[in-house]
């Protein structure tokens, strides 16, 4: 007789022993006393208890720390009821003493578990129980390698992939933050717009490649000259770059902004093209919104371009700043 | 529609009463702390009747646990909750333990064992009160807009619903819900026999 | 022991009809001579009992309108000569220590055989 093919749709004993055996979790059942009847290979293993041990001991006995209160329940509530009970690993945790592999005689943290008990109904009056284990480290393993793939997403909405340095859309939303807090905290806000000179002139001359590594050098120079975390470097558009500086009055930002100037310059990128020097050079322009000075976003923005304009004016490769009072006609009050 | 009669569901509004205790018990020595779970009143609906208005069930997203129990009558028991809030409670409760990680797998699977804990009670309740045995499957736990949770449980074959209103305090939380029993009419009327044969027993 | 078949009155105060149909069976098979009046709130217990004053009162807690255990401070406060069985489904601790504390005994819901002579009991040991 085949020992592989069921007889009469059974599965011969051995056959099933080898099954439990195979099973990648915990499973141990119990008759309607508590006392062990099925222990398979991955409890005997996570335990350190053989199954010749286990089997026709009460569960309680066989662990000397005891089971957890809520174990107990809930053992005792299948028995009772018959109805299914479900011991997640949020709310318990580790209920039995069962550890990572290999298992050692030594103080070891217990195996993260995630528990289910079903009731097995026999016909008879007494109903058996089965408990399934699983390990939940798997969980969390591949929780945790999720989570950190989704917070390299959201990393990549936010960065613009040439530069590395935060893109148009991540802009909008921290100068609007930082303009709020400004305002509420009332505390100057200081915005640098940066533009790379004769830009499109180093693109015909030295072609695309080159000009995307210029891109690439300048939002490194300028990320290496600010030192407070809340300032960030964004590429704005094109060759054009913006830093915002929060808690930063005229003098601060000048100061910075000269640091930005100077550290492209320095780059030492040659570009015969340019009409002002022998290298590539930005211009910047600085807008300082003061504490208690009636201003809006969009009168900040167009203060810190005019700067910028300024500068391209003032023979390029140098800085100019302006307040947003001096922004070229009234705000209207009210707008975003 | 309420072709119950107010004895029966006096007799149901009880049994529930009685499952929501024990729940209440359950949950507060999971959460160290007292839990407040009422069932203030017992509704019958055809399931075709339901939408998130009359649940008033207006958060965008519903959690549901589900398990499907037989016995002398078989329906599907559900719990229906606003998702954030429930999140908020389990959130809570794994807060207060020890070493917790933040890891929504788990919360699904804390989410299953509320709901389990609420269900069974009532199941069990039902089962000593009526004096029948009934059986469950494992629950099961979904997530999704008001309008799709409550499109699949209106799209299994016509029948009707016990709906009740759940009202759960945990730890300075308040979350409403609903327990939801879907059951044919013909297991209605088997679960309408058991209810007058326990009334006629009093 | 004569107190045993003397008539005493009970009140029984639940919103649950079927559970007051329940006290009153499992009592009257113990007590057939007991007087039982019941009322189906806090408030009407509380009428009740300036008007019949009860020997003992059985007290579900969750009702509309006040709950059990206020009603029973209420009663045992004006009458401390009635004893209070509050009788509930919420068998958390705090609802034990609150009822401990009024002098009542707590009696854990479902009402049953059992759970009923619990509450006799208590009865018949105060008086």
């Amino acid at each position: 007789m085949n020992s592989i093919t069921a007889k009469n749709g059974f599965i011969p004993e051995r056959i099933a022993d080898r099954i439990w055996d195979s099973i990648k979790s915990g499973l141990i059942l119990v008759d309607g006393e508590g006392k062990i009847m099925l222990w398979n290979d991955w409890i005997a293993q996570h335990s350190g208890i053989p199954a010749e041990f286990a089997l026709n001991h009460f569960l309680g006995s066989l662990f000397p720390e005891g089971l957890t209160a809520s174990f107990k329940v809930a053992l005792k509530n299948v028995l009772q009821y018959k109805l299914p009970i479900v011991l997640s690993n949020a709310l318990h945790r580790s209920p039995l003493p069962l550890y990572p592999l290999p298992v050692t005689q030594h103080m070891q943290e217990r195996l993260q578990q995630s528990i289910v008990i079903t009731p097995i109904v026999t016909g008879e009056e007494k109903h058996l129980c089965l408990i399934q284990i699983t390990d939940a480290t798997l969980s969390i393993n591949r929780e945790r390698v999720l989570k950190s793939h989704s917070e390299r997403l959201s990393q990549e909405a936010i960065t613009d992939a040439l530069t590395g340095a935060y893109n148009r859309r991540f802009f909008g939303e921290r100068f609007t933050a930082e303009f709020g807090r400004a305002q509420r905290q009332n505390i100057p806000l200081s915005l640098i717009m940066l533009d790379v000179d004769y830009f499109k002139y180093y693109n015909d001359s030295y072609g695309h490649p080159a000009g995307d590594k210029v891109l690439i050098s300048v939002a490194r120079a300028l990320k290496s000259q600010l030192n407070r975390p809340t300032d960030v470097v964004v590429r704005y558009g094109g060759e054009e770059f913006a830093v915002i500086l929060p808690d930063s009055g005229s003098e601060g930002s000048q100061i910075v902004a000269e640091r930005l100037r100077a550290a492209v310059s320095n780059l030492n990128i040659p570009h015969r093209e340019s009409k002002i020097a022998d290298r590539v050079t930005a211009s910047v322009g600085i807008a300082t919104c003061q504490p208690d000075t009636d201003c809006n976003m969009a009168c900040f923005l167009e203060t810190a371009d005019t700067a910028l304009y300024s500068a391209k004016h003032g023979g390029r490769n140098c800085v100019r700043h302006l307040l947003t009072s001096d922004c070229g006609r009234p705000c209207p009050p009210g707008t975003p | 529609m309420n072709p119950l009669s107010e004895l029966q569901l006096d007799a149901l509004t009880e049994i529930f009463n009685i499952g929501a205790g024990r729940a209440a018990s359950s949950l507060s020595e999971i959460v160290g702390d007292e839990v407040k779970l009422s069932v203030p009143c017992v509704q019958l609906y055809q399931s075709t009747e339901i939408n998130a208005d009359i649940l008033s069930l207006n958060s965008s997203r519903l959690g549901a646990v589900k398990q499907s129990f037989n016995g002398p009558f078989h329906a599907d028991a559900m719990l229906l909750f606003t998702e954030d809030r429930a999140l908020e409670i389990v959130h809570d409760i794994m807060n207060s333990q020890v070493g917790v990680e933040d890891v929504a797998e788990f919360e699904q699977e804390a989410m299953c064992e509320l709901g389990n804990i609420i269900l069974n009670a009532c199941l069990s309740s039902m089962a000593d009160m009526l004096d029948v045995t009934l059986n469950s499957s494992l629950p099961v736990y979904s997530v999704g807009t008001a309008e799709v949770v409550l499109r699949q449980i209106v799209s299994e074959s016509p029948s009707l619903m016990l709906v009740l209103h759940i009202d759960l305090n945990i730890e300075k939380r308040h979350l409403q819900g609903y327990l939801v029993f879907l059951l044919s009419s013909s297991s209605l009327q088997k679960l309408l026999a058991h209810i007058d044969r326990f009334i006629a027993g009093i | 022991m004569p107190h045993r078949n003397s008539i005493k009155t009970l009140l029984i105060v639940d919103d649950s009809r079927v559970s007051r149909m329940m006290i009153r069976t499992f009592v009257l098979a113990k007590h057939p001579h007991w007087i039982l009046i019941e009322a189906a709130s806090g408030d009407e217990a509380l009428e009740i009992v300036d008007r019949d004053t009860p020997n003992y009162c059985t007290m579900d807690i969750n009702m509309p309108g006040i709950i059990g255990t206020e009603a029973a401070a209420q009663i045992l406060a004006k009458y401390p000569g009635i004893s209070v069985a509050i009788f509930s489904s919420n068998i958390q601790q705090s609802h034990q220590t609150r009822a401990a504390a009024l002098g009542a005994k707590f009696v854990a819901k479902p009402v049953t055989e059992k759970s009923v002579a619990q509450a006799l009991d208590f009865f018949e040991c105060k008086t």
